[in-house]
């Protein structure tokens, strides 16, 4: 039937469903009320349409008042609205009840054997099946396909084949014509593998009947094994137009948005229902919540017994705390009803991954593939998790081999495209670490790249007495989604910057980047440490609270400084307890929540550091490596338990809390980083009082501070707007003021910073330059200031200085043609050769305008570094554009000189 | 003074540069490509050089002080680095309202400033002189025309094109940075014109930052490319649309302008020309200013070796002309062979009275 067609009947059929409506109506009324006047109206299809539309309870009733004619319609329609509502041995009942030769009733014994495989009966489900498709010359399309379904679940892959193939032999054979069949077709080619069909199939009985709720939504799953979450909402969301309680297609949604309320609104339509049940374990375990997801997937091996996914979730939980003997008792209990299940030992491939245990995930995934080599996503996560071991060239393979048998997957393509960036990119050594950069990032990147890989290296191997395994890979993206791809298989990260998986880190490009990359690299350069130290056994919390610590040990100027978050914590009481720091960030709803996660880890371990010793530190990381309670971990390390050493934490930061006397007015927002803590941290109440100062915020202003003399934020607002109002001298004294409150300050703007402005156009530029000064010991990213004290310090003759700040303006960027002009300048007046020669190199890179005058002076450094091949061949390129040029003319008589 | 008759006989573009630099060229390089393309842009010093800045009406006064700036700023690098004066210069400004107080502005940009101003170069211009045309502004582009806002009726390219077909006997330079100057810009598109287009399609329809660097380029020479103390179009070309890429890059914008040249008169704009490509090798040869020869010197052996040394000079073009057909190493080893003779003769020479 073409569209036309299917409008017109739609429309014709209009008002008779208006007149159905009515007697429904009139039908719910007592019987002995009121005599009905005119005939009843069949129940079957008002029951239909409550069924479509989810009033399930109403539904159950109408279909039970099904009379004769309609009976085996209504015994489908009532056991599917049982089932929905997760009443499965009611519908179960019904239709055994109904039934005496599944043969005969083929239609209704299929329905009971899918719910019978639903309820982890599957024995008798195929029993039931084989009987249908054995007593019947054409049993139905719905049959063929549960069988063959279950056959392959059964690991009776080749009699599962022949069932499937009949499906759509029938289909193929023009025998397959309503929505609900082609459906089944298209279920049976994506058993088969056959994506292609089963996407053009899906897409024929959704445009047949897109009031099909089933097709929309199995259409929907079929994307989201693809990855292809964009296409899987959209099936999801249709079926939800339709019908809101439908929980197949809620199920679907909350595995898109990772959310728990349609989870919640699942379970409340069916508490049974599995796939809910099992949605929820896994988010649960996703967000360190294992104990939870267990009572969950307890709830769903009550409903199904044999439900892959509940088992694989628990014995993922014991192989992962090495609880071996349930884990084999798990497995064998797999076997008894799928024997060689290749997505059991997939999931715990996924969740062994997803625990930063790349190793064993890439065993459990070995084991995957070998169970089934058709299982395609096996391969996938095999190349995803061997990449993830730096172990690139066996993950490539068998990536390719995936793509090669299932093109239709997201993830393994999106992968793959990263391979051909890779192919472009530059490989680079040092002694302990291989580097992939852009080719660009290699001319320009590189030479300050490599030395800090080498002084990280040197710094954490004696400071945790502990060596890594070498060479660790490290891979810099230009593009973001690249840098996704290749650390989460997809292109939306949010706002992570790098990544350590042990012995590989994946980075953004400074290019890319607005922050300060020394800092992210050496941030998870130590996470390359902690993480082998422990097996990647290392919890999310201590993990990041030493990189973050290192920070600061690293470089004076880099780390976080959040002492009004802080205050403003210990206020409202926001203080994780130790015992649980990872729900910080598991639970974070907000990047500041997610910055707080990490500063308040970060606390803890400078705890740690402060008041028990560094070497208290190294103890309790290595005890991470071994298999046992937190609490008994810090038991052994500080003696103590866990709850007293959180005390001990507290009254720690209480006493911070008191060092930094601010005042934090409730009013006041958190200040707003980016790049993940990595960024400049955007003081949005300053920033909007630079913006729009007025009468009006200048005299609040100055109620708080006279309400409040630490009030900081106020002090700093009220000096932007007096600096605005030119009252220069009153500005003064309110930024001095806020900055002696907290004079490590980092946020934008900071009093420092409005001073040197001020100071600016009085024209006293010592004073501007002290401000500035003052400003960068706590500022990492005005990449401007850092230049232009560079410059004022190269103009005064302070080549120590210049020198400084022009390193600290290429840990921000290393793009900046002024930069490097800077470097060699100082490096001339240095007589540095060796530095003259790496900033002409990238200012050769860099300036496009002037290839000529860069490449003759980078000649002339070489001959002044004694590189007289590299003069020569860089000089012949300036003058093969300006072959007049007299300086470098002799410049190339000099490198002839000197390479004869 | 003698102003040379166009001839039919096509140059390749290192024969081309070397007329420009005065060298002789033999017979048989002369008769590569014979009768296939008029020479263009081979002015001697003799030739005069004209400029005639068309200046738009502008959206908003930010914009127009904007465009006011860059008009001055251009009118000032033309008269203090190439050369040209007040005479010479012709700057149409908007409405005309500033003619008065700034002595740089000979008139608006109304139509008939514009006619007036063209006749007038028509009448004072001789054959191979060169005439570059500088137009900023806002521009806008539909199926029915392309058009350059001016104070009054807009003109259109076809329109702009049919103005400009007097000067079939002088070297033209027309320079569009209007936004939406593609289309405006190919309708002037004919053998023997260079045309540079700030956009290279009709959506690129924001005001271009290519003005603003194309006179970077001139201020002070910084676009001389090949340090030879003179700036082409190609390089003015080449630095501009390398900065405008530069200034988006760091904006963190996607770049909203694609700057094009057109000299061959086929209309196809190059987003990559070069003297080897299909554009480029007239834009190449087109410099802004006159060649000044330094002083002369008196030694017989001075003069000779100026000439080896200009012979070298084009043998050097000629190689990287042909860079494609060579290997790597051997393309090299010939570069650096010419390139030390020409530093040990420059040398030498430098040394002589």
């Amino acid at each position: 039937m073409n569209s036309p067609e299917r409008s017109a009947l739609r429309f014709a059929l209009r008002p008779l469903s208006l007149c159905l409506l009515l007697q429904a109506s009139l039908l719910a009324q007592p019987a002995s009320a009121q005599e009905p006047i005119v005939q009843m109206p069949p129940a079957l299809e008002r029951a239909q349409e409550l069924l479509q539309s989810g009033s399930y309870l109403a539904a159950i009733e109408l279909f039970q008042r099904v009379d004769s004619v309609d009976e085996e319609a209504g015994l489908l329609g009532l056991s599917k609205a049982l089932a929905l509502t997760g009443e499965y041995e009611r519908a179960i009942e019904t239709l055994e009840d109904a039934i005496s030769d599944y043969a005969a009733s083929a239609r209704l014994a299929t329905q009971l054997a899918e719910l019978k495989r639903a309820t982890g009966q599957s024995s008798e489900a195929l029993q039931i099946l084989d009987e249908i498709v054995t007593g019947n010359t054409t049993p139905p399309v719905r049959a063929l396909v549960q069988y063959g379904s279950l056959l392959q679940y059964n690991g009776r892959r080749d009699e599962a084949r022949v069932q499937l193939e009949a499906a759509i032999g029938r289909y193929d054979a023009g025998m397959v014509f309503d929505a609900e069949e082609i459906a089944m077709v298209a279920q049976a080619s994506w058993l088969l593998d056959r994506f292609h069909d089963a996407n053009s199939l899906f897409s024929e009985a959704v445009r047949l009947d897109p009031q099909n709720l089933e097709a929309q939504v199995l259409w929907g799953d079929l994307f989201m094994e693809k990855f292809n979450v964009v296409d899987a909402e959209q099936s999801y969301n249709a079926a939800l137009e339709i019908n809101r309680r439908y929980t197949p297609a809620l199920v679907g949604q909350a595995k898109i948005s990772g959310g728990e309320r349609s989870l919640a609104f699942a379970l409340d339509v069916n508490p049974n229902d599995v796939a809910a049940l099992e949605t929820m374990a896994t988010l649960l375990v996703m967000n360190d919540r294992a104990e939870e997801a267990v009572e969950y997937v307890e709830r769903a091996l009550e409903v199904n017994p044999e439900s892959l996914k509940s088992l694989s979730i628990l014995a993922a939980q014991a192989a992962l705390h090495e609880r071996f003997d349930e884990y084999a008792e798990l497995e064998a209990r797999v076997n008894a009803f799928s024997p060689g299940n290749a997505r059991f030992y997939g999931d715990l491939a996924d969740a062994f991954g997803n625990a930063y245990r790349f190793t064993e995930a890439v065993g459990f995934a070995r084991q995957a593939v070998a169970a089934d080599p058709n299982y395609w996503q096996g391969h996938t996560l095999l190349g995803t998790n061997l990449i993830r071991l730096g172990e690139e060239e066996e993950g490539r393979v068998a990536l390719e081999l995936a793509f090669d048998n299932d093109p239709f997957n997201v993830m393994t393509s999106n992968m793959l495209k990263v391979f051909d960036t890779l192919e472009e990119y530059a490989t680079l050594r040092t002694e302990h670490f291989e580097v992939r950069m852009s080719q660009r990032d290699a001319r320009v990147l590189w030479p300050y790249m490599a030395p800090l890989l080498e002084e990280s290296w040197t710094t954490l191997t004696a400071k945790y007495g502990f060596e890594p395994e070498a060479p660790v890979l490290v891979e810099v993206f230009e593009r973001t989604d690249d840098f996704a791809v290749r650390s989460v298989g997809l292109p939306d990260i949010g706002p992570l910057v790098g990544i350590c998986f042990g012995k590989v880190v994946t980075l953004i490009s400074p290019q890319t980047l607005d922050a300060n990359w020394q800092e992210i690299l050496w941030h998870e350069l130590v996470h390359v440490f902690t993480l082998q130290m422990t097996n990647n056994r290392m919890p999310r919390w201590l993990s990041e609270g030493i990189s973050v610590w290192e920070e600061r040990e690293a470089r004076p100027e880099w780390g976080r400084r959040h002492g009004m978050e802080l205050v403003r914590a210990a206020q409202q009481n926001k203080l994780l307890p130790v015992g649980n720091l990872n729900a910080g960030f598991t639970g974070a709803d907000s990047n500041e929540d997610l910055g707080f996660a990490y500063f308040q880890s970060y606390l803890v371990v400078d705890y740690i550091a402060q008041e028990h010793g560094f070497d208290k530190l190294i103890e309790l990381v290595k005890q991470y490596a071994l298999i046992k309670e937190e609490s008994a971990m810090f038991e052994t390390v500080f003696a103590m338990s866990i709850d007293d050493f959180d005390a001990g934490f507290r009254a720690w930061v209480d006493r911070r809390v008191q060092e930094i006397n601010v005042y934090v007015h409730t009013e006041d927002a958190a200040d707003e980083g980016e790049a993940h803590g990595h960024g400049q941290r955007e003081n949005s109440s300053a920033v909007m009082a630079e913006l729009y100062n007025n009468a009006s915020l200048k005299q609040h202003m100055r109620q708080r501070v006279q309400d409040q003399p630490r009030d900081f934020q106020a002090h700093l607002q009220l000096g932007i707007v007096l600096f605005k109002e030119e009252a220069f001298d009153e500005a003064k004294v309110h930024l001095q003021t806020a900055h002696d409150i907290l004079p490590d300050y980092s946020g934008y703007p900071s009093p420092s910073l409005v001073l040197s402005q001020i100071f600016e156009r009085e024209g006293n530029q010592p004073a501007r330059l002290e401000q500035l000064r003052i400003m960068l010991q706590n500022q990492q990213h005005d990449d401007d200031s850092t230049v232009l004290m560079a410059t004022a310090a190269l103009e005064s003759g302070d080549l120590e200085g210049a020198r400084y700040y022009m390193d600290r303006a290429v840990a921000i960027t290393p793009y900046r043609l002024d930069v490097h002009r800077i470097g060699a300048e100082i490096a001339r007046r240095q007589n540095d050769p060796q530095m003259a020669v790496r900033e002409l190199e990238v200012l050769v890179d860099l300036d496009v305008n002037d290839p000529v005058e860069a490449r003759t002076d980078l000649a002339e450094a070489y001959l002044a570094n004694g590189q007289a091949p590299e003069a020569r061949r860089n000089i012949l390129n300036a003058l093969e554009i300006a072959p007049s040029y007299q300086r470098a003319q002799q410049v190339l008589l000099q490198a002839v000189d000197a390479t004869q | 003074m003698m102003h040379a008759m166009r001839t039919t006989t096509r140059l390749t573009a290192a024969a081309r540069l070397a007329l420009t630099l005065g060298l002789s060229l033999p017979a048989t390089l002369l008769a590569q490509g014979a009768d296939q393309e008029d020479v263009w842009f081979r002015g001697g010093p003799e030739a005069a050089r004209h400029a005639l800045i068309i200046t738009g009406a502008a959206a908003s006064d930010d914009i127009r002080a904007r465009f006011s700036q860059w008009s001055n700023s251009l009118h000032d690098v033309l008269a203090r680095d190439y050369g040209y004066s007040a005479d010479t210069i012709t700057l149409l400004l908007d409405d005309g309202t500033t003619a008065g107080a700034n002595p740089r502005v000979d008139g608006s940009s109304r139509r008939e400033d514009i006619e007036s101003a063209v006749n007038r170069l028509q009448q004072t211009l001789q054959a191979a002189d060169q005439l570059t045309v500088f137009m900023i502004g806002h521009g806008s582009s539909t199926d029915a025309a392309a058009k350059f806002n001016i104070v009054g009726p807009d003109i259109t390219g076809a329109e702009f094109a049919t103005l400009l077909a007097a000067f079939r006997q002088q070297d033209l330079v027309v320079i569009n940075t209007t936004s939406g100057s593609f289309e405006f810009s190919a309708a002037l598109a004919a053998p023997g014109r260079v045309i540079l287009s700030a956009t290279r399609t009709r959506a690129e329809r924001y005001d271009p930052m290519f003005a603003r660097y194309l006179i970077e380029a001139l201020d002070a020479r910084a676009g001389d490319r090949d340090k030879n103390g003179r700036v082409s179009v190609l390089e003015a070309w080449t630095f501009a649309s390398q900065s405008v890429q530069g200034w988006y890059s760091e904006q963190g914008r996607l770049p909203t302008e694609r700057s094009v040249i057109d000299d061959n008169g086929d209309g196809n704009f190059s987003l990559e020309p070069s003297a080897s490509a299909g554009d480029g090798s007239l834009a190449e040869i087109a410099y802004f200013d006159n060649h000044s020869a330094g002083p002369q010197k008196s030694s017989p052996e001075a003069r000779t070796l100026l000439a080896e040394m200009q012979e070298l000079e084009r043998a050097v073009f000629l190689l990287r002309g042909q860079k494609a057909n060579y290997l790597e190493e051997d393309y090299w080893t010939r570069m650096e062979t010419l390139l030390i003779d020409l530093a040990r003769k420059t040398g030498r020479y430098n040394e002589l009275p």
